[in-house]
């Protein structure tokens, strides 16, 4: 666990990358968004959906790939092994996922108490999966952005280990998986039921099984972390 | 003493090539062993399957008794800077030298902050600089400052000064020897500067396409081997019975590399044939080991296997392939 940790902390000499970045991407976002709502309805009864908040999301991602990709070879000489480097990783995906998670449902609270800003904006309010109570918010956007970050160190670990090659044959493969899917559901016309079960589950169920495929994608990546080599 | 690292039978294949060819190799704690070849002999591939960072293809790796790829508790024991180390690669602030040293200091139980400034000084390293913004020499430096200061039980270092001037590899000798003397460990060093490192190196292990092809005590291999020079029938009575190398001739004059120690009658024989004795040098002697003599061929690879095991027990080894004899 002390290890864990001295990894996480080694992650965070970058500080720009996990810090400043994130957010300031995401605030001068939201600063457009806000002018653009600002322009078109001027607090009436207008409503201005985004879904621009997917930037930090999209960030999470890029961060995952990076933490395996710049760091890995001096973290190898310094005698980290591969089981520490993952943990401490994942550890620092976890912590700010859920420091930044929180940080996103308290700018929901605030963004429907001020009616989007005074601007009727929803930014960090997005229908369906960000629209609920604060903690269920907060645990939603814990879990997909741990799940991006993730999925990023699992791309940085393809490539690390297989190079382009391995990363055209992942990412191949998961358009192959999606394909499947998509034809199974086509042919056994199970779309409108596919909806359904969405529209029942809701926020809550929806976040159980992206906290399930979060997993599947920690799993994944530890496998691929066991070959990895510099 | 039990050997710090110790590996047996260890092969890696990679597509096209066999980096290492079924090694064993015990190298012994508390000791400085240069490990010696010619590019592409295989000597990262094996300090990295030493440290973990590589898996072999076959055969059996123990680093203090326990396996690097298993145990992640036994490489925080070891450290392994590479030639081409490389460090975190970002925008501002930036991994500045100060950032690595710190990282590596969380790491190291022994990590030793007042050795560490007093070589960032006499290596003239400022700690508030990038890395990636380093000259080559001075990016060296800081993989031998971290090296050092780890004080780390096994210490290995590929090629450590690239880029570096004499005057910087030369502390570089005299720093290690002097910690070395203080925290003894088990150091392994690879190198082409060979002459240079030789006086810090108990052993030498020298690899050539993926094989051992020497593995004895310095001091052993430096008497090895004789440069004989002189007439060339003088050349020929002198060398008679014992085991060449090399032979070259220039009309009258010849001068042959003769393998094993000679005594003082040897000497004194020399003296009456009006020939011209000279040891060979560790590198001389090393090239002459790592595949120079291109003779090739089954009786090019008989020799130096011959000088793999014995060589520990027995005196004078006989790293290269037989080539004239007299």
């Amino acid at each position: 666990m002390n290890n864990w940790i001295k990894v996480a902390r080694f992650h965070l000499a970058d500080r720009i990358s996990y810090t400043v970045l994130p957010w300031g991407v995401l605030g001068f976002d939201f600063l457009i968004w806000l002018l653009l709502a600002a322009a078109a309805g001027g607090g009436r009864s207008v409503q201005i959906p985004s879904g621009a908040i997917l930037a930090i999301y999209v960030f999470f991602a890029i961060a995952g790939a990076l933490s395996i990709f710049r760091s890995l070879p001096f973290a190898f000489a310094l005698g980290i092994g591969r089981r520490s480097y993952y943990a401490g990783t994942t550890l620092l995906a976890i912590g700010l996922a859920a420091v930044y998670g929180l940080a996103l449902s308290m700018l929901a609270v605030i963004e429907r108490v001020s009616g989007g800003w005074g601007a009727g904006l929803h930014f960090f309010r997005v229908a369906y999966i960000l629209a609920g109570p604060w903690y269920l918010d907060w645990l939603t956007s814990f879990v997909v952005l741990s799940l991006m970050f993730f999925y990023g160190m699992w791309f940085g670990l393809v490539y690390r280990r297989w190079n382009v090659l391995g990363l055209i044959a992942f990412v191949a493969g998961q358009i192959l998986v999606l394909v499947i899917g998509a034809a199974i559901a086509g042919s056994d016309q199970a779309w409108p039921s596919i909806g359904r079960f969405f529209t029942t589950i809701g926020a809550a169920g929806l976040t159980g099984l992206l906290a399930v495929l979060a997993v599947l994608l920690l799993t994944g990546g530890y496998a691929t972390m066991r070959r990895v080599t510099v | 003493m039990t050997p710090a690292i110790s590996v047996a039978g260890l092969t890696r294949r990679y597509r096209d090539q066999c980096a290492l060819d079924d090694i064993t190799l015990d190298i012994a704690s508390e000791s400085i062993t240069g490990l010696l070849g010619r590019n592409g002999a295989g000597k990262t591939t094996l300090m990295r399957i030493i440290s973990g960072q590589e898996f072999p293809s076959a055969g059996r790796v123990s680093v203090l008794g326990s396996s690097p790829v298993k145990d992640d508790e036994l490489l925080h024991r070891m450290v392994f800077i590479r030639e081409d180390q490389r460090y975190p690669n970002y925008g501002a602030p930036g991994f500045k030298v100060s950032s690595a040293l710190r990282t590596a200091s969380w790491f190291y139980p022994n990590w030793d902050a007042g050795l560490a400034d007093s070589l960032l000084a006499d290596f003239g390293l400022p700690p508030s600089k990038v890395i990636t913004k380093l000259s080559r020499g001075m990016r060296s430096a800081l993989g031998i400052v971290i090296g050092l200061a780890a004080r780390a039980e096994v210490t290995m270092f590929d090629e450590p000064y690239a880029g570096l001037d004499p005057v910087a590899r030369k502390m570089f000798y005299d720093r290690l020897l002097a910690d070395f003397a203080e925290h003894p460990r088990t150091v392994l060093l690879s190198t082409h500067m060979i002459d240079e490192a030789a006086g810090l190196l108990e052993r030498v292990v020298v690899l050539d396409r993926g094989k051992v092809v020497l593995n004895a005590a310095t001091d052993e291999v430096r008497g090895s081997a004789t440069s004989v020079s002189g007439a060339a029938t003088a050349v020929a009575e002198f060398a008679a019975g014992r085991t060449v190398w090399d032979s070259r001739r220039v009309g009258s004059q010849e001068s042959a590399v003769v393998a094993g120690p000679l005594e003082d009658i040897d000497r004194a024989r020399a003296r009456t044939l009006r020939l011209h004795l000279e040891s060979l040098t560790l590198q001389e002697i090393v090239v002459h080991a790592a595949g120079h003599v291109e003779a090739g061929g089954p009786s090019g690879t008989a020799g130096p296997a011959e000088a793999v095991g014995p060589a520990e027990a027995a005196g004078p080894t006989a790293p290269a392939p037989e080539r004239t004899s007299a």
